[in-house]
This record gives structure tokens, C-alpha cells and sequence, in this order.
């Protein structure tokens, strides 16, 4: 095992990573395999029920709107997929969290990473391009994906957003 | 190749899979390998009350604790890498990661982490005892053990190739060379460097990402176990091995000597590389 031989040293690369895991129609198969429909069930929180989701999760809840699928098996609710992007110190990454009908967390998979430099994360143009579009964003899976080795990079901002999304799903979706 | 993600262990866990498989298949195969990183992050979490971590902190000094086979595997493993490296790997630097903001407070008072001490005694049928005040965290070697656990479960499974990474921390398995981008030190969203991983595990340290000052100090989420001083050093070390549950915890070693030919490296079949 000659590690030198393998070291080409290259230039800082300016490409960022990014990948894309699922689409969100795949995400949803993947997290209600059983389902035979997904309907659209985007919330609007209401000012009390945002209250409500701060106290429940001790985090701001951020956004009154949130986009939701409701998943059946023909007329039998089996839950619901909410969506998410969370932005971190240089990366956003949109992930679904699958709820059971009693408000329980079923599933969280992540849909998309994408990593940029410190002055585009910030940058309302750089997030819009990837605002509520995640099966369409123009990444193509199986193109020259790397995995990152690396220190490791904390998701706390997606645990927390779980948390939020847990606390929407005990105040709004809980059947 | 089929990629899926999903955050377990504090950070993101990417399963790589290559094999052409039917959809059904596939998710049952992700969901085998994502399921037993799952029982890792549920038994070896220092956040969850519930974990074995946090049973072991939470007892008394000589309080024998019931714990998970998996548990037990990494702790041993811990023990001999101790041993090894002369005290640089220790889990019983937690106390030093709470009070610089690392890991969160559990209960009772903060142990003072003790240099070459071995406070940790394993018994077989797994259980456990703490011979001194002490609070451990199995951050730096959990994680690779995780990747194991999953590399192993989708060989049960009938994987032929997949590769598994964990926050960094990764493992490759069968006929397949997978690229690997290692993150630049200084510019940690770049590749310093561009390789490829067949039938090996790889990990990388570094504190690029948990550098921080308190009181005019330099502090990061590595430590140095022989002389609990935080490591600081502004390089990243790169592990290749046979198993990711060695290759991350030899990065420690590597970060603390700055000596990617370490002697401790060839005694488990590993070589490293500093960037």
C-alpha cells in the first residue's frame, strides 16, 4: 500500500461538492413503500400553532408555510412527508421526514447536500436556485459523485430541524 | 450506483451501493445497513440519557453496568488502542470535551480526566465497571465501527460492492474502486486531494471544523489523551486500514504525533498520510 503513489497532489479544486440522494417522489416510495398516493397537504401555521411549536421543540419555527405529502394505501391514511432545507456554516441540505399517523417520527432521509463557498451559502441568489425544487435541481445523479473524507461535519441544524418538524407534526398532523 | 443518506451518529451517514438491484431490494438492503448505524448512534450516544454511554457516566464508581454486545466490542477495542498508543487514544477525555462546549453536561459532577489511567474494567457477558470518577465518549471510534457494522450487514445482505462513509469516515467493499475527495485543511469545502478506496477503510481528522478560543486558548474536539491537551494543529490526517473502527481512532494518534509513520500504524496493518 504506496500512499504516495496515490497522493496526486492537485491544486485546491474549486468545485464544491454536491449530491443528490433522492428525489422527493422517490423519498416518498422509499419512506411509505406500501402507498398508493400521495397527496398534497402543504401547511400554513397559524400564530398560535407556531407558539405552540416553539414550546413543544424550544426552537423558533421558523416558517408558516411547510411543504407536506399526505401518503394512503387507496383510502387508508399511512402519514405524511414533510420537507426541509437546513443551512449550515457553507452547506444546505433538504431532507424528508416520514410521520406516522400518531405524530411519531417514521423515517428521515436526506435528499440533497450541496456544499459551496462561506459567500454564496449567504447568498439568497445561491439558495433560491435550490428553494422548492429539490427533484428538479440540476444535479445529476451517478455524474462524478465523491464521497468526502474528512473531520467530521456536524448535522446539528438537521437534528434540530427534525425536532422542529417533530413538534409541527404533534400540533398539525397528529391523527 | 445508488446513493442514499441519513443523519445518524451527529452527522450525515452516505451508503453508496453498486450492485444493480431491483427497488425493492435496494431499499431493503439500505435499510439492513442503515438500521444496525441506527443501534450504534442508540447505544453509544453521550447526548441520550438512555445509551450505554450515558448509563456508564451516570453510575457509581464500582457499579457494575449491563451492556450491549456492540458496546462492549467498541470499548474493548478502545482499551487495546489505549494500550497501544501509550494513553493518546482515551475515551475518558469527555470531561475535558464538556467543558469546552463539545458534548453537553450530563448528570453529576465533571470528572477530572486523569492521563494513563485505565478507569474502565470490561467483564465478560458484558458488563462493566468504573474504577474511578470518569466519564466517557466513544466519539472517535464509534463512528468507524458503525461503518463496519453496516459494511458487514450488507455483505449478509448479498451486496457485492458498496461503500459506506460516515461523516467522513469511510469503508469500500468488493470489485470496485471508489473515488474519494479528502477535504482541504485550510479549505475545508474544496479536495485538497482526489484517490480512491477498493476493499479498505479510510478515515481523516482533523480540526479545521471544531477550532475554537476560549479564555485566549486554542481549543478542538480532539484530544490528547497522554497529556489532555486539546490538539490544534492546523494539518489533516488521513488513515487508510482494514476496518474504519481503526482507521478512526489511528487518525487521533496521527493528529497528536504529527508522525504519519507512526509505529502503532504497522501493528494494525495501517499506513497514513498529513496534509
Amino acid at each position: 500500500m504506496h500512499l504516495t503513489a496515490l497522493a496526486v497532489a492537485t491544486a485546491a479544486s474549486s468545485l464544491a461538492f454536491a449530491t443528490q440522494y433522492l428525489t422527493v417522489e422517490q423519498a416518498q416510495h422509499v419512506m411509505f413503500p406500501d402507498a398508493t398516493a400521495f397527496k398534497d397537504a402543504n401547511l400554513q401555521l397559524s400564530t398560535d400553532q407556531m407558539r405552540q411549536i416553539e414550546k413543544l421543540s424550544g426552537l423558533p419555527a421558523r416558517s408558516v408555510s411547510w411543504r407536506v405529502f399526505a401518503a394512503y394505501r387507496g383510502d387508508l391514511a399511512l402519514g405524511h412527508v414533510v420537507l426541509d432545507d437546513v443551512i449550515g456554516k457553507f452547506e444546505l441540505i433538504s431532507y424528508a421526514v416520514a410521520i406516522n399517523p400518531d405524530a411519531s417520527v417514521k423515517q428521515i432521509e436526506i435528499l440533497a447536500y450541496r456544499e459551496s463557498h462561506g459567500f454564496e451559502i449567504k447568498s439568497p441568489a445561491w439558495r433560491r436556485q435550490f428553494a422548492g425544487k429539490t427533484a428538479q435541481a440540476g444535479l445529476a445523479i451517478g455524474e462524478g459523485i465523491a464521497n468526502i473524507s474528512g473531520a467530521t461535519l456536524s448535522c446539528a441544524h438537521v437534528t434540530d430541524g427534525v425536532r422542529r418538524i417533530a413538534a409541527i407534526a404533534q400540533t398539525v398532523l397528529k391523527q | 450506483m445508488n446513493w442514499r443518506a441519513q443523519p445518524w451518529l451527529g452527522t450525515l451517514v452516505e451508503i453508496t451501493i453498486a450492485d444493480a438491484l431491483g427497488d425493492a431490494e435496494l431499499v431493503s438492503c439500505f435499510n439492513d445497513a442503515f438500521s444496525v448505524v441506527a443501534d450504534v448512534h442508540r447505544l453509544m450516544s453521550f447526548h441520550d440519557p438512555a445509551s450505554d454511554v450515558s448509563r456508564i457516566n451516570c453510575a457509581a464508581i464500582g457499579e457494575w453496568v449491563e451492556i450491549d454486545a456492540h458496546t462492549c466490542e467498541v470499548i474493548r477495542s478502545a482499551l487495546s488502542m489505549a494500550g497501544a498508543t501509550g494513553g493518546i487514544f482515551d475515551v475518558t477525555c469527555a470531561p475535558k470535551l464538556v467543558e469546552w462546549g463539545y458534548l453537553p453536561m450530563p448528570a453529576g459532577d465533571l470528572p477530572e480526566h486523569v492521563p494513563g489511567r485505565s478507569a474502565l474494567i470490561l467483564q465478560d457477558g458484558y458488563r462493566m465497571k468504573k474504577t474511578g470518577a470518569a466519564w466517557i465518549d466513544l466519539g472517535g471510534i464509534a463512528k468507524g465501527y458503525a461503518v463496519d457494522l453496516a459494511v458487514a450487514a450488507l455483505q449478509r445482505s448479498g451486496v457485492r460492492s458498496a461503500c459506506v462513509n460516515a461523516g467522513g469516515d469511510l469503508r469500500a467493499f468488493g470489485n470496485i474502486a471508489y473515488p474519494v475527495a479528502i477535504r482541504h485543511p485550510v479549505y475545508p469545502n474544496a479536495a485538497a486531494l482526489r484517490t480512491q478506496l477498493r476493499e479498505e477503510a479510510l478515515a481523516t481528522s482533523g480540526t479545521y471544523f471544531s477550532r475554537k478560543r476560549i479564555d485566549d486558548r486554542e481549543c478542538s474536539a480532539l484530544i490528547n489523551g497522554a497529556d489532555s491537551q486539546p490538539i490544534t494543529a492546523g494539518f489533516s490526517a488521513s488513515v487508510r486500514a482494514p476496518t474504519c473502527m481503526l482507521a478512526d481512532a489511528l487518525t487521533r494518534v496521527v493528529m497528536a504525533s504529527a508522525d504519519a509513520r507512526h509505529p502503532v500504524l504497522e501493528q494494525f496493518g495501517a499506513a497514513a498520510f498529513i496534509m
